[in-house]
């Protein structure tokens, strides 16, 4: 009983530990919010915050943050139909790229749009690379972060799965011309595609088959011919590219089944040989608990070994809160110029228990050291926060996203 | 670069309210606690024994309050103030508690407040969790220089504060009031005195007393200002003398300030062999420390010594290290003595 009266059963209580909010914004009504969070530095000087919508109407939202106290939003653009959702996002310079997703194949656009943001508040459109098809709903997320390459999630007009949760594979477009954008690469999970030699994988049951596609695929500056693939039902893997045309897989790593799959990101600590990877929730009320992330020591890359988890809030508190509980979205040290960069300090979103701070120091035994957990948004329909994506800034100031209503968030850690 | 964890910045601040009986600091509680930026604020009581009375005189906004109801809190019951901080704690982190980012403590009035500082840095949970942000000790204008002449704990409560309060100044005089700063500036010079009417305090002016985090923020840079203040020497040279000796007073501050680098082993081995030889008389220490050019941050409390914090970087062009200590029937000059000696020493072996 006590745990239903907690604060963190609580879904009108905030709740934090070395985290302040500084400003939250509700981005003129529209606070759904996707998982793509990228921050610029334009010709002025100012703190850009470019944030994708989960869904339509919105596409994507500009806010100026270079005062974390008072965020302005400067421009925010729609997409054509309702059918349609920019999930994902990256800036790099000032080329912005924005993935789209349909809600059922066949539909267009579906794919990638370029912008040129270099005046924030007019962003204009460079090109589209065209990734729908009859087996395809387009591109579900997208890392861009050398200002060359584009490494996503995405389908084929020219790629058939055997089963239609499989549709997103890894491929990889030159943009070197931000004009012309070209594939360069693709892989998916042998098995996957009609026509393949591999038999099917098999799949997880019931209200845990999501399917064997890719979520994020990072590919870090430092280490060009590595992609680290979250593979959703698949499990993780490394993937040498330094052919793109000939892909090979490096390590694979799943702990599904028995647990309940979706691993969504894999993030490198490389000086330290190990990887963070954190799974996706999906489920609301806690159906799909444990939803976690790991730590993987990856020093044999043939052997990636689980040496920890991230100390998670009472899941019976939790799970009674509102939407969805568990791990999602981590702050993925990205190589930009605002980007906060920490080997052992680790930022994820977390739905409904907010976003959270990690000290990874000792691998073996992770240490909670901060968290903000909104209180629930107004007309939110899950009725808690969802806290879909952070990002977090050189200045360690903290910019996290509700997946409904709430909006921005933007919060000091005092770590 | 990767970026690392602030070894002070996620700790949870406390703040220490001491001061003799009847001097207000529950009063002080009662009003600081009701104001709106005191709204996450655990607040640590004891009652004094039989005279339970701080419970009825404290508002209890329930979810603002725990309460320690047996006993003083100083030296023989010390550790259920350690077990009140470490409960307290474990039931913020699962969520049994509201999410307090601020523990005050209140003293008994004649508590030795020593301990209590003592037991935030020796315990080692405690210490992991939180930190003292300020100690501030109220002294009552009407009583306070009988006290002072007659209460060698009330002397300490003064002479270890960050921040002094006087209070009931409406029942004394300007004249007295006057005296009696200055004979609080005598006793303490690094605390600056406010008045305060009926409890009616800021919470600002309480709070962001003690250094924050190693970054240069606004409250490192005031706390090494407050270093700096007693370390300025009109004169220049290494040695700046006991600053406002009192009277009869066996409670001296000394302000020292060394122009060439400490190697860590010397300096700590000069403040280990100090500490051991005169520890219960070193009531206060703090300084800034260039230990082979790296800026050090210390702290101690009689023979306890907070874990010293490199800053980020320095604070401004002046790379000399700074140290101030408040003592108590010491020869300051040995202690000068002592540290140019080693500081002597440290140059020669490197």
């Amino acid at each position: 009983m006590a745990t239903l009266n907690s604060p963190g059963a609580r879904a009108d209580q905030a709740l934090s530990l070395n985290m302040k909010l500084l400003a939250h914004h509700e981005l003129a009504g529209f606070g759904g919010l996707g998982e793509g969070i990228s921050m610029q530095l334009d010709a002025k000087g100012r703190r850009i915050l470019w944030l994708a919508h989960e869904s339509a109407p919105k596409n994507f939202s500009g806010v100026d943050v270079s005062d974390p106290l008072n965020p302005k939003l400067i421009v925010q653009t729609d997409l054509p139909h309702m059918k349609l959702r920019s999930n994902s996002l990256d800036v790099v310079d000032n080329l912005l790229a924005v993935a789209y997703q349909t809600a059922t194949v066949g539909l267009k656009p579906a794919g990638v749009d370029i912008f040129d943001v270099s005046v924030p508040e007019s962003p204009k459109l460079l090109s589209h690379f065209d990734c729908s098809g009859p087996h395809s709903r387009g591109v579900h997320a997208l890392w861009f972060v050398d200002g060359k390459t584009i490494h996503m999630s995405s389908g084929s007009g020219d790629f058939e799965p055997h089963n239609p949760l499989d549709d997103q594979f890894y491929r990889i477009l030159d943009v070197s011309d931000p004009t012309q954008p070209v594939e360069k690469g693709r892989w998916w999970y042998p098995g996957t595609r009609v026509g393949d030699s591999a038999p099917q994988p098999k799949r997880l049951q019931g209200i845990f088959d999501t399917g064997f596609r890719v979520h994020n695929s990072n590919v870090f500056p430092s280490h060009p011919d590595k992609a680290y693939v979250g593979y959703i039902d698949g499990g993780a893997f490394v993937l040498d590219i330094s052919k793109p045309d000939n892909i090979q897989v490096i390590s694979h790593w799943n702990h599904s089944p028995p647990l309940n799959g979706f691993i969504h990101t894999v993030l490198p600590l490389f000086d330290r040989n190990l990887w963070i990877v954190s799974d996706e929730c999906v489920q609301d009320g806690g159906l799909d608990w444990p939803k976690l992330v790991w730590v993987l020591d990856a020093r044999d890359e043939n052997n990636p070994l689980p040496l920890s988890t991230f100390p998670m809030p009472n899941p019976e508190a939790f799970k009674k809160r509102g939407g969805r509980f568990g791990a999602h979205n981590l702050h993925e040290n990205l190589p930009g110029p605002c980007s906060f960069v920490s080997d052992t300090i680790i930022v994820g979103s977390f739905f409904n228990a907010g976003v959270r701070v990690f000290d990874t120091s000792n691998p073996f035994r992770v240490e909670e050291i901060a968290y903000y957990v909104p209180a629930a948004p107004a007309l939110s329909p899950a009725g808690a926060i969802q806290l879909n994506d952070v990002f977090v800034d050189d200045r360690r100031i903290v910019y996290t996203i509700d997946r409904f209503t709430g909006g921005l968030y933007i919060l000091e850690m005092t770590i | 670069m990767s970026q690392g964890r602030d070894p002070l910045g996620g700790k949870i601040p406390v703040t220490v309210i001491t001061g003799f009986l009847g001097s207000g600091k529950t009063t002080l509680i009662s009003n600081l606690v009701k104001h709106p930026s005191m709204n996450r604020v655990a607040v640590v009581i004891n009652e004094m024994g039989e005279i339970g009375i701080d419970h009825d005189l404290v508002s209890l906004s329930s979810e603002n309050m725990t309460l320690l109801a047996n006993g003083c809190i100083c030296c023989s019951v010390r550790t259920d103030m350690q077990e009140t901080l470490r409960e307290l704690f474990a039931k913020r982190q699962v969520g049994d508690v509201f999410d307090f980012d601020r523990v005050i403590i209140e003293t008994t009035g004649l508590a030795d407040p020593a301990p209590i500082l003592q037991t935030l840095v020796s315990d080692t949970l405690l210490e992991a969790r939180y930190r003292l942000d300020g100690l501030i000790t109220l002294v009552d204008a009407v009583n306070a220089h009988d006290q002072l002449l007659t209460q060698d704990e009330a002397q300490k409560q003064v002479a270890l504060a960050d921040r002094l309060l006087i209070t009931k100044t409406d029942l004394s005089t300007q004249d007295l009031l006057d005296q009696l700063q200055l004979e609080l500036k005598r006793i303490n010079p690094n605390a600056d005195c406010l008045n305060v009417l009926n409890g009616q305090a800021n919470p600002a002016d309480l709070m962001g007393l003690g250094l924050g985090s190693s970054r240069l923020n606004a409250q490192t840079f005031q706390f090494i200002q407050g270093i700096d203040l007693l370390a300025e020497s009109p004169q220049g040279g290494s040695y700046l003398g006991a600053t406002l000796p009192r009277p009869h007073s066996s409670i001296k501050t000394l302000s020292l300030r060394f122009q060439v680098p400490f190697t860590w082993e010397s300096f700590s081995s000069a403040l280990e062999l100090l500490a051991k030889l005169r520890g219960p008389d070193l009531l206060r220490v703090k300084g800034i420390l260039n230990v082979q050019g790296e800026p050090l941050v210390i702290q101690g409390v009689q023979h306890i010594f907070h874990n010293p914090v490199k800053l980020e970087h320095w604070p401004s062009e002046d790379l000399d290290t700074r140290l101030v200590f408040i003592t108590r029937n010491i020869d300051v000059e040995m202690i000068e003595q002592l540290f140019k000696a080693v500081c002597f020493l440290s140059v020669k072996s490197s």
